[in-house]
């Protein structure tokens, strides 16, 4: 996770700027027109347009994107982005508009046209990234992060297997197994919890694979698995469940709606595998990397993880009494304070306050790694804020209430007024916690070995970190809001 | 231009043209171009610009239209047009084409200030960074000593310059480590490995040059130090340094005061830095293995002797650590009985540890006694000569003697054209500042100073050092931008003694009434004298390595491995 080895090839020239474009605009259009014709024929259009649009989009794709797909993981979220960024720009945006549709229909439209989404997604977005990332493997990357595979399946399958016993002991009481879709939910419970438990692991070590590279902290590694749960949400019960049931694919928004509580399942799961791989892979990384004398580093072990953690708090308290309006206002402040019905407003607003003091701190610890820049920071804020409305209003707190989740889209639509909040508390919360963190880190860094450390173990730019927030935020927003 | 400055011009365009398709969104065309610019300001003053990175910007610029559209769309402009927010399921699916037209905006915004960012490195060369001080130009502070005032005055002085590139920092230390003297008695008996209580110097500091070198020169009117650079066995020497200073602290300690008497200075063992507690260690283990192969009673009796001399905290310490070290390991030597071993602390008064309440010094003795020291209180050490210890009242035949009887500040400060008192020590005013020199300070044990508040002359502990320290820092700054300096004041705390096996004499002043204490004694004592001084110790990595010592301790019996060759 924060082993920033630089490849051996990091003095190669980087001379291949015009080699990669031309590489990549040939394989996009290739891959493209492939994936345009899988997308035409499963949404029934016809072959020769799909291949068309397939080969115009995977070309752009291939001629402006290659170079940023360093890996199949990082291509795989550059490519769900630009999958997103297209379907919200043509046939959510332009085509209605050109279509002459009434503003107050579009959402009916974007509705419509989910399964163009998904198809976007899987059939384009997805193969045009890992394409992109494995011929990257070719070329030599100045810089890049050294990548293991025995730590990406050992830690991966690890978190994976441990997630899975966190995450389904839970599932499993209901007998409900959103992973697998219901795939075996007709046959025995144990065969159930197998295959659960063998997808689970197959997609710990896929995420290891996938994203060993781009992960930089423990709050990176949620994102990462947030994104990678709502993507495999798209692959796998929207389109290979219905394939392996010998079923014909249903990308349909009414299917997808009813799968809502599988969504939220698969988001959550990926949350819980992107801490467990960060733990695991922190730990790999402290016993096998950082336990070499000579990758010793200037500053002692806790003392910045306490530092974050006071300022997280300090943070928190900030971004909960910003947002605190919101939450008396969408009345997420009175359902906190149902926990204890006897509570009145000001002591409901002492708790608010409390709760956003330890969420703060838990983004001190999770994403102090994540960069300095101000802008990246709020940015990271956006998605901790999103994350902590799929974890606390739609998960935590019915738990805490009534003992279960409620997963279902009108609990979502009826909590949507509460994400503005979670959103503005997320920025707020980055913002202060960066304002912080550079107070005490800018003379730091003067220290040679220091900004030596520092750089290592920060996000540098051109990650596909910018990519990760693009669908992250649209997919985390816009399917409650297009599915409720 | 400021880079900011700079930034926010671009941004400003670009958000001024992207902010077009944002009429969908606002339905105003001057609030949209209003809030475009200044969005497209703001956005890009809080993201560092790259170079060609069209896709990131894109992307990013994208990503923030969403929350974007959620903040202003859903929420701000309905309450500005004095409506309930349109947060709702329904308000937001009303809303859905102005979140294209956020994308749109966010995506536009990004490729633009992209677009211009590059335009304008190419036009006026990269952003400007800002420009520290040239070296010759900085201000430099030298201090002298790396004890606990010496290096807690750079620490201190690091943390408040903050990284001010127009002040550098030189701390010369003979050692190139921290020692946290309060262990060092569990060190010569064993407790302790060395380099536990010990913390290098350098990786404490951030950006303070570290020299190490012992000082053998202080010009105060050319204001340079001159430096003997210790080489090696076989190396060539290096030639002596100077190094120029502005200010110049004086954190040089104190050593060992044998008074004038020459042989006891030959004849015993300093007790004073890491290698004199190592040295200890290993003479007494040298001793018990001599004595081991000793046929005659009275010289084996003499090799078993160890004498300790001062009752301070030192000699009390030590005495109570090397009683219990020499006894423990009599079951590695059976061929010595326990009678045969003697530990004597000497003592020119009538009572140990005058810096304790007359009970707890009593309590001490008591002790100590119970556990097998002897004492010779009221004596003097007159002379010591091969194999015998001379006292006031008589002799001890003995092969060791330990001095912990009296220290001095460093001779160097003789050489000083400055007033000192008594000891020797450099008088100071309360700000530290050397009176009747400019930029010239002095702390801790070599400076003789008197409290601001209450005027009593501060003792040269390193309780005091500690504070003394962090004043000075505060006075260094405010010297260096030309702000009235602050009196030292600080009020003990109080003091705490190990006098043998899980057994201490602790004395903690009230923090509301200085001139009453509490007095703790025994294991309770002991266990408070043993978490204040972890907690104390500096470093993470330090505090576990001593605890684990202290842990194996309670299974394991000490070591009796000589690790230094004493010829």
């Amino acid at each position: 996770m924060t082993e920033g080895i630089e490849s051996k090839d990091a003095d190669a020239s980087v001379g291949t700027g015009k080699t990669v474009l031309g590489l990549g605009a040939m394989a996009g259009t290739l891959v493209g027109a492939v994936g345009g014709m899988i997308y035409a024929t499963a949404l029934h259009g016809s072959p020769l347009y799909g291949v068309l649009t397939g080969a115009v989009y995977g070309l752009a794709f291939g001629a402006f994107f290659a170079e940023r797909c360093s890996s199949p993981g990082a291509g795989l979220i550059w490519g769900l982005a630009y999958a997103l960024l297209l379907w919200l720009l043509v046939p959510a945006g332009l085509v209605p508009w050109l279509a002459g549709r009434h503003a107050g229909t579009m959402v009916d439209a974007a509705r419509d046209n989910f399964p163009e989404l998904a198809g976007y997604l899987v059939t384009l977005g997805t193969p045009l990234g890992i394409a992109m990332g494995l011929l990257a493997e070719f070329r030599p990357q100045p810089g890049r992060r050294s990548y293991v595979a025995s730590r990406a399946i050992v830690v991966g399958g690890l978190s994976g297997l441990v997630s899975s016993v966190i995450f389904h002991t839970w599932m499993l009481k209901g007998g409900y197994f959103p992973l697998t879709a219901g795939i075996s939910e007709a046959g025995a419970r144990a065969g159930g919890a197998s295959l659960h438990l063998a997808l689970a692991a197959f997609i710990g070590v896929a995420f290891g694979l996938l994203f060993q590279q781009d992960i930089y902290g423990y709050g990176s590694s949620m994102g990462w698995g947030a994104g990678f749960g709502i993507f495999w949400w798209f692959l796998g019960p929207l389109t290979l469940h219905p394939l392996l049931t010998g079923m014909p694919t249903d990308w349909s928004a009414d299917h997808a709606s009813d799968l809502f509580g599988s969504l939220v399942a698969h988001i959550l799961h990926g949350l819980i595998v992107g801490v467990m791989y960060a733990t695991v892979d922190r730990l790999w990384v402290r016993l096998f990397v950082e336990s070499d004398p000579i990758r010793r580093e200037a500053e002692g072990p806790g003392l910045r993880t306490i530092y974050s953690l006071g300022w997280g708090a300090a943070a928190g308290l900030v971004g909960g009494a910003v947002s605190a309006p919101i939450m008396v206002a969408t009345g997420v402040i009175s359902k906190l304070a149902g926990l204890e019905s006897e509570l009145s407003l000001a002591h409901a607003l002492a708790l608010h306050l409390l709760v956003s003091a330890a969420i703060g701190m838990t983004y001190g610890l999770l994403f102090r790694q994540e960069g300095l820049s101000i802008g990246r920071g709020i940015s990271w804020g956006w998605v901790f804020g999103l994350i902590w409305w799929y974890l606390g209003p739609l998960t935590l707190l019915p738990l805490l209430r009534t003992g279960e989740a409620d997963w279902r889209p009108e609990a979502a639509t009826a909590l949507l007024p509460s994400l503005i909040g979670h959103l503005v508390f997320g920025a707020m919360t980055a913002f202060t916690f960066l304002l912080l963190q550079r107070s005490y880190a800018r003379w730091l860094l003067l220290d040679p070995r220091h900004a030596a450390r520092e750089k290592r173990r920060t996000r540098p730019e051109g990650t596909p970190a910018p990519a990760l927030w693009l669908f992250l935020l649209g997919m985390g927003i816009l399917l409650p809001i297009l599915l409720g | 231009m400021s880079r900011f400055y700079r930034r926010a011009c671009i941004g400003g365009l670009a958000g001024l043209v992207a902010s077009v398709p944002l009429n969908l969104s606002v339905g105003h065309v001057m609030g949209a171009v209003a809030l475009g610019t200044i969005l497209g300001a703001a956005y890009t003053v809080t993201f560092r610009p790259l170079k060609n990175a069209y896709v990131d910007s894109l992307m990013v610029g994208t990503s923030t239209g969403i929350p974007c559209w959620a903040l202003f769309t859903l929420l701000l402009f309905p309450l500005l047009a004095g409506q309930y927010p349109e947060w709702e399921g329904e308000g937001m699916r009303a809303h859905f084409p102005a979140l294209v037209g956020w994308v749109c905006y966010g995506g536009l915004l990004g490729l633009l200030v992209q677009g211009l960012n590059d335009l304008a490195s190419k036009a006026f060369g990269p952003e400007p960074v800002p420009v520290s001080r040239r070296d010759d130009q900085k201000r430099r502070v030298v201090i002298l000593g790396g004890g606990f005032a010496g290096m807690q005055t750079a620490a201190a002085l690091e943390q408040e310059l903050r990284g001010d590139p127009s002040v550098s920092i030189t701390l010369v230390s003979e050692t190139n480590a921290l020692l946290f003297t309060p262990m060092l008695a569990e060190v010569a008996g064993s407790s302790l490995e060395g380099g536990h209580i010990s913390t290098p110097l350098r990786t404490s500091l951030h950006f303070a040059t570290f020299i190490r070198g012992r000082v053998t020169g202080i010009d105060l009117e050319k204001r340079r130090v001159t430096l003997d650079m210790e080489s090696s066995a076989g190396m060539e020497p290096e030639p002596a340094r100077e190094v120029g200073f502005d200010h110049l602290v004086l954190a040089l300690g104190a050593v060992s005061n044998y008074r004038g008497l020459t042989n006891v200075e030959k004849q015993s063992f300093n007790f004073k830095s890491l290698l004199d507690a190592i040295r200890i260690r290993n003479h007494v283990i040298e001793m018990f293995e001599r004595a081991d192969r000793e046929s005659n009673e009275g010289a084996r009796r003499a090799l078993l002797t160890f004498v300790v001399a001062g009752g301070g905290f030192a000699g009390v310490e030590l005495a109570g650590a090397l009683n219990d070290f020499a006894r423990g390991i009599l079951a590695d030597y059976p061929n010595l009985r326990p009678e045969e071993v003697r530990v004597i602390l000497v003592h020119s008064h009538e009572r140990i540890l005058p810096e304790l309440s007359e009970l707890l010094g009593a309590y001490a003795r008591r002790s100590m006694e119970g556990r097998g020291v002897e004492f010779r209180l009221g004596a003097r050490l007159h002379d010591a000569g091969p194999g015998v210890v001379v006292l006031s009242d008589g002799e001890i035949r003995s092969q060791t003697l330990v001095w912990t009887a009296g220290v001095a500040p460093n001779p160097l400060l003789a050489t000083l054209p400055c007033e000192r008192d008594k000891r020797g020590a450099v008088k100071v005013e309360p700000t530290m500042a050397v009176p009747g020199t400019s930029g010239i300070w002095a702390v801790g044990d070599c400076a003789a100073l008197n409290d601001g508040k209450t005027g009593k002359p501060c003792p040269p502990t390193a309780q005091f050092a500690i504070r003394e320290a962090a004043t000075l820092a505060r006075n260094l700054k405010a010297a260096l931008e030309g702000r009235p300096l602050k009196a030292f004041h600080f009020d003990s705390l109080g003091a705490l003694c190990v006098v043998g096996h899980q057994t201490a004499c602790a004395e903690f002043t009230l923090p509301f009434a200085r001139e009453k204490s509490v007095r703790f004694s025994g294991l309770l004592a002991w266990l408070m004298w043993r978490g204040i001084y972890l907690s104390k110790l500096p470093g993470l990595e330090r505090k576990v390595r001593v605890l684990l010592d202290w842990t194996i301790e309670l299974f394991f019996p000490k070591d009796i491995v000589q690790t230094i060759d004493l010829g």
